[in-house]
């Protein structure tokens, strides 16, 4: 079993680096690129070349290529001594067309063109008009290779903390150090916490008052950093982010000084020169360059709201579609059998779409809430969302359970069981249901997991702040490392929830076993 | 003894007078004498012994007359109707304002003061068209490489990869990138449905074959040499045609919602389909008065798809031989 499961497991991996690899085939390359300036008013103000660099930038940002402008390339020769200021200065002047350049810029120019052409860059010079003339008109710009930045995406997925991330901190500084009594709380109440000094997190490890209450920093999830979607912000943080309200309580910072704000210091990260940068604010509260903290939040996260939802949901339907189908199939034919039947063929025959907006106008007509609020929340909204995803999932335990139970009925041993002299609820109870019961098991840890990845239509139409439209959210913005995120993200949990449903199989039948194929 | 018994010499004839010869025709021996068992007239016969199927009938036949010669009769075209007294009037403000009872405003007006009713029987006509072509490609396509990813093991192993990675794709990100990429057109869509659409009919009847193909009979029809297109043809196929006849019945109205979900969120057709009116109506929804817009085109996607969905279940049942006892 384990060696099954082991190989199983790196076959998923495999499948998932292949999913990965098409998504990003079908992302970059078969998207016109052009595209995502279709709704920017930035590229419609914009006209001649700042339009052509603006372009460039933004297919930079959005991770299609990479991009060097002249400039950058002249202040990178100064900053590694090859070059004096005067000299760049000189040689960043660039005429309106390259006959107009002066000698230290044909130079430099040269140099630049030859460095970019041979390490297999597409070197760009346009024509200035009257007014540009401040190099931005000569760059250079590669694609990225699909390979390259599969094996990049791939590798940098999971970052593990360490001393020598931030730079700008001198070596002999760099070091974690641990502490009985964490800085937060004022130093005499008793919390652990391991903080770093060079770390990306100045708390690595450390306790409080929320669900799980310890907390670690050492292992961050880079799903893809979002462009459009939830600016700068990664994927796996846009769905597990908390969100709602400011929640404001007396908080001491590292310099001792006490405000009633939001601030979870907790969540400090480094920021190379941010202290300086920030002024007298920054200054009065932190004593290093660890400033860039997040603010608590009353509400919950988009993923735990999608989770929520959808795993209630998927608890009534299993308590309610399961019995519902073996009376069905126990009075075949009977009144409850047609209801049954009705209600299964509205199910399936209609549109989702139909049905729930049917579900919200029955539900407002009866004086529930029909949208989420996360300014006033109250536990009567979470109820027609939770129904609107229960019902259609009732209705498809019914037909199975129904259908299972009734090709079981026919079966040799139940005949067999009939003729030793069992009742019929016993036959139903101990023979038919165990064996009616094994092909809806395998599908249980699928509705729990797919509970994460919440519901398109039901959320967006009870306006829940979940997870579920991050997706189409993603391709309607062009942003592509959402959209390769979120993908990984189902896959991820598409392949799990397959191989646990194996293993729940195997554990409710002994007869199926992974030692040996089949008979 | 047996008292009835007779004794032939009582008779006082010949051998050749008792007996005549009787000429064994070696043809003759191999009939059997069973009443005619035509297939379809069976599932016909099945078919419409149930009540129910012939009302659904009569509305299928009602639908595909509205959705695609009415359209024809009125000429469907949109058009913007510039007094704004005419625009989102409930029915019976719409007979007012056009003076008297007409099947064409029964349900009343739109954003644009267009009728409602003909953009519902427009929108039809293609969302059916949309479904049909879809089953049929993705059946066609499912079937076919169903049965040889069924019979094959070697393509067994190499079909079932396939599935398990692009059966972790999500189909709205396919459809998607087809839909940006091509324009939102009729014809797009359908290749974006059908791209990957038929590798789950194609698992199903995997499954299906599976199941078949390793019961007593079709290994007592090998072991007597059968080829296997032939049972394939004769052994497996009979048993697939309610189990197909039932996939369809699924998959066509399932083409109709996934049009409507497609055209929720935003990635729907550019024709006037159902999907679109749903979609465009949906502000309405939120406004009193208005909300015939958006139910009218939802019950008519709703009947439609439930017609279709009886229709193809009763016929899935009754195309199943053990019905026709």
């Amino acid at each position: 079993m384990g060696k099954y499961l082991v190989k199983r497991l790196i076959h998923g991996v495999i499948s998932i680096i292949v999913v990965i690899f098409i998504v990003m085939l079908l992302v970059y390359g078969l998207m016109d690129r052009q595209l995502i300036f279709a709704s920017d008013p930035n590229y419609t103000r914009l006209s001649g070349n700042s339009r052509t660099v603006y372009m460039y930038q933004q297919w930079e940002r959005y991770g299609y290529l990479d991009y060097v402008p002249y400039s950058d390339y002249l202040d990178n020769l100064v900053s590694d001594g090859e070059l004096d200021s005067a000299t760049r200065n000189e040689a960043a002047v660039l005429g309106r067309t390259p006959s107009g350049d002066s000698d230290t810029t044909q130079t430099y120019v040269a140099m630049f063109t030859d460095y970019y052409e041979s390490q297999g860059y597409d070197v760009t010079r346009l024509d200035a008009g009257r007014t540009a003339r401040d190099g931005s008109q000569l760059f250079a710009s590669k694609d990225y290779n699909i390979f390259n930045r599969l094996w990049t995406y791939i590798t940098s997925l999971i970052r593990i903390d360490n001393i020598h991330y931030a730079s700008g901190i001198p070596d002999d500084e760099r070091g974690l150090s641990f502490t009985w009594y964490d800085p937060v709380y004022g130093g005499d109440t008793f919390s652990p916490a391991i903080m770093g000094n060079g770390t990306h997190h100045k708390y690595l490890l450390y306790f409080d008052d929320q669900f799980p209450f310890i907390h670690q920093n050492i292992i961050t999830l880079r799903l893809g950093t979002s462009y459009s979607v939830n600016r700068n912000v990664d994927v796996w943080n846009t769905m597990t982010d908390e969100q709602g309200n400011i929640v404001s309580s007396s908080v001491i910072y590292p310099t001792g000084y006490t405000a009633n704000t939001a601030d979870d210091l907790h969540s400090a990260t480094y920021s190379a020169g941010s202290l300086a940068a920030g002024g007298e604010y920054t200054q009065m509260r932190f004593e290093d360059d660890y400033t860039v903290v997040t603010t608590n939040l009353d509400g919950m996260s988009r993923m735990a709201y999608s989770f929520i939802i959808g795993i209630i949901s998927v608890i009534v339907a299993y308590c309610l579609g399961i019995p519902l189908g073996i009376v069905m199939a126990r009075r075949k034919g009977g009144v409850i059998d047609k209801i049954g039947t009705v209600y299964i063929i509205f199910i399936m025959a209609v549109p989702s779409l139909a049905y729930i907006f049917m579900f919200q106008t029955i539900g407002g007509a009866i004086g529930l809430p029909t949208t989420f609020s996360l300014v006033n929340p109250t536990t009567l909204m979470w109820i027609l969302p939770i129904i609107s995803l229960a019902l259609p999932s009732i209705a498809n335990l019914m037909k199975w359970m129904r259908r299972y139970m009734i090709d079981q009925r026919n079966s040799d041993y139940v005949k067999f069981a009939r003729a030793g002299g069992l009742s019929e609820g016993e036959i139903s109870r101990k023979h038919i249901m165990k064996n009616a019961a094994i092909p809806l098991v395998h599908n249980i840890p699928a509705s729990v997991l797919g509970a994460l990845t919440g519901a398109i239509i039901t959320e967006s139409v009870y306006v829940v702040p979940g997870v579920g439209n991050l997706l189409t959210r993603a391709i309607t913005m062009y942003d592509n490392s959402v959209i390769i995120g979120v993908t990984l993200f189902y896959a991820v949990l598409s392949v799990v929830a397959i191989i646990l449903g194996d293993i729940l199989m195997a554990l409710m039948d002994p007869r199926i076993s992974f030692s040996s194929k089949g008979r | 003894m047996n008292e009835n018994v007779v004794d032939l010499s009582e008779f006082n004839l010949s051998d050749e007078d008792l007996f005549a010869h009787y000429d064994i025709s070696q043809i003759e021996t191999e009939k059997i004498t069973a009443p005619r068992y035509s297939y379809w007239k069976s599932v016909a016969r099945v078919f419409f012994k149930n009540k129910l199927n012939i009302i659904m009938l009569a509305l299928l036949a009602l639908i595909v007359v509205f959705a695609y010669l009415y359209p024809l009769i009125t000429q469907y075209e949109y058009v913007y109707n510039t007094d704004a007294a005419s625009h989102h009037l409930s029915p019976s403000d719409a007979f007012d304002y056009f003076g008297g009872f007409s099947l064409k405003w029964i349900f009343g007006t739109g954003a644009g003061g267009e009728s409602t009713f003909d953009a519902v029987w427009y929108g039809s006509s293609i969302s059916i068209s949309l479904a049909f072509v879809c089953a049929l490609i993705n059946l066609t396509i499912g079937v076919a490489i169903g049965a040889i990813w069924g019979f094959s093991k070697k393509v067994d192993v190499i079909m079932n990869e396939v599935y398990n990675i692009l059966g972790n794709i999500p189909y709205v990100l396919f459809i998607s990138v087809m839909v940006l990429v091509m324009s939102a057109s009729f014809w797009t869509m359908v290749f974006a449905l059908t791209v990957t659409g038929w590798l789950a009919i194609a698992y199903f009847i995997r499954t299906q074959v599976i199941i078949i193909r390793d019961r007593e009979y079709n290994l007592a029809s090998r072991c007597l040499g059968t080829n296997i297109f032939r049972i394939a043809q004769r052994n497996i196929l009979p048993f697939m045609t309610s189990v197909i006849v039932t996939l369809a019945a699924t998959e066509i109205p399932s083409y109709i919602s996934y049009e409507v979900f497609l055209s929720f969120i935003g990635m729907g057709l550019s024709d006037m389909s159902l999907g679109r009116l749903i979609e465009e109506a949906q502000a309405s929804m939120l406004t009193p008065g208005w909300q015939w817009e958006f139910w009218a085109p939802v019950a008519v996607a709703s009947i439609i798809t439930i017609v279709l969905y009886v229709v193809g279940q009763n016929l899935g049942d009754a195309s199943d031989p053990r019905t026709h006892m």
